[in-house]
């Protein structure tokens, strides 16, 4: 691969996460606007916006970036909307950075958003569902929280953890969360909250799951040389990684980890020229606990089945080893799909560019990005740097 | 019929359906349309019974629509035996995990809206 051009994320910006009572588009364009703004740039400088959504149908809008084109004075600027399960925002802005590191655009607008909580619980299950191989998975009754406790079984079965582990990770997150004020659950929990809260499906309790969301997150990609000219602060994306899983659990050689991680990372990090070791901090996809565990591990910040003992160590919390989940991660913060992986580079920019707040990793000049769809069947990995 | 069409009218008479790779010999789930291992296009039918033991589950009380009437029930990720194949499917009639430790020893027994059922033998 020849780049062109380095690839820098000028401005970013997100609604609250949460139950939003704004249509789609509205949250979209809200989303966008704050990402304009912050980078200092009109949105007469966009060239083509791509959008990360899966369900706007529930909302009654799909063919969403016209909509949002339209809005932003730019109806004649091309967009396109990618849908890769509960990972649609890291793989739209994949394929964002791809066209710019070509030098194919200067200036693009990556937005990702979900609208679903009005669906209710058991809709908002359903339609998650859709996002399994639906034949062996769906079909048969596996629900999102099920597939996840499918693997937090066979965690309990292959290394020496507790569900009283699992539940360390949802109170770290939400401790994070509470400093977040973007956040969905900004409350703190205990070990005790999350073992008495109500089964969801075995061994994963409501507490061990993040919550339906909605939300949008933005960021505008351009390349170095119009960061310089154009805009306010930006950070430079130093590594990006994508990869594949079998899309049922059942194909997968280990239930315990998820093998599209791995290949994601092991591409982000060559490309950075860094090892998991010069991480600062990470946003990584802890959809549910157990998966904050497994992506550590196959991150390669702890050796197989030591995620589990790391967090019993306190060696995740914020500004301990490694900050994982600084901004409260899917459980804390809230996890709208389409957004999810958009809003992690909000995250990653707000920490490298000084906007944290409270929730500052202290002397950060790394941050990478983890999201996956579905079990991990899809996945990609972004590696920032300070400028 | 097509491909999962076949796998589910043996899974009914609690068969599993198989594609043995013709020119590595590797073993997959009939849905496979190319190898794994190697790419070939080329399989051989294996039926095999449909026996094996329970690699990981879930009990699932928040069920998707059209599966709270089945609540609580579980979702059961099957080793079949002498392969390396898993397959997914339905478990009914368990309540907690005492009803069913990793590797109990189960079968499949069916198809029905419930997707592949898999019952503790």
């Amino acid at each position: 691969m020849t780049f062109v051009e380095k690839v820098c994320v000028l401005g970013a910006g997100s609604t609250k996460y949460g139950k939003l009572s704004e249509s789609i588009a509205d949250i979209t364009t809200q989303a966008s606007v704050s990402a304009i703004e912050s980078a200092k740039i009109s949105p007469k400088d966009i060239q083509a916006s791509y959008i990360s959504n899966v369900f706007g149908v529930a909302d009654k809008q799909v063919h969403l970036g016209p909509v949002l084109m339209s809005r932003l004075g730019i109806p004649e600027k091309p967009s396109l909307t990618i849908e890769s399960a509960c990972g649609s925002g890291s793989v739209s802005f994949r394929e964002a950075y791809a066209n710019v590191a070509a030098g194919f655009y200067d200036c693009l607008l990556v937005t990702g958003v979900e609208k679903v909580t009005h669906t209710g619980t058991e809709w908002t299950t359903t339609y998650f569902a859709y996002c399994s191989d639906f034949f062996y998975e769906g079909q048969a009754g596996a629900s999102f929280p099920g597939l996840f406790a499918s693997m937090a079984r066979a965690y309990l079965t292959e290394f020496d953890a507790t569900e009283e582990d699992f539940a360390a990770v949802a109170v770290k997150n939400h401790d994070n969360g509470v400093l977040n004020p973007k956040a969905h659950m900004q409350k703190k929990i205990t070990i005790d909250d999350v073992m008495n809260s109500a089964v969801v499906a075995s061994p994963l309790k409501l507490f061990d799951c993040c919550p339906f969301s909605d939300g949008a997150s933005s960021v505008i990609l351009c390349s170095e040389k119009f960061a310089k000219e154009n805009g306010g602060d930006y950070i430079e994306v130093i590594g990006s990684g994508r990869g594949g899983s079998p899309a049922a659990l059942q194909g997968r050689e280990h239930l315990t980890t998820i093998p599209s991680t791995k290949i994601a990372v092991a591409d982000a990090y060559k490309m950075a020229g860094i090892t998991a070791k010069d991480i600062d901090f990470a946003e990584v996809h802890d959809c549910f606990t157990i998966a904050e565990i497994v992506d550590t591990e196959d991150l390669g910040f702890f050796d197989k089945g030591q995620g589990v003992q790391a967090v019993r160590e306190g060696r995740t919390k914020l500004n301990s080893d490694i900050s994982i989940n600084p901004s409260g991660g899917l459980k804390s913060k809230g996890h709208p799909i389409g957004a999810t992986g958009v809003g992690q580079v909000v995250e990653v920019f707000d920490q490298l560019t000084g906007k944290a707040g409270a929730r500052t990793v202290k002397d950060a000049k790394i941050g990478l990005t983890h999201n996956f769809g579905a079990t991990g069947a899809s996945c990609a990995v972004h590696i920032f740097q300070s400028v | 019929m097509t491909i999962e069409e076949q796998l589910i009218e043996y899974a009914k008479q609690g068969k599993l359906l198989t594609h043995k790779c013709t020119d590595c010999g590797f073993l997959h789930l009939s849905t496979a349309y190319y190898c794994l291992k190697c790419g070939s296009k080329g399989f051989e039918d294996i039926v095999l019974e449909g026996t094996g033991s329970v690699a990981t589950y879930t009990i699932i009380t928040v069920a998707p629509a059209g599966f709270e009437k089945y609540t609580p029930y579980a979702f059961v990720v099957l080793q079949v035996d002498n392969t390396d194949l898993r397959i997914s499917g339905f478990m009914p009639n368990i309540t907690t995990p005492d009803d069913l430790p990793v590797g109990t020893k189960a079968k499949i027994t069916g198809f029905d809206d419930r997707g592949i059922i898999i019952e503790k033998q």
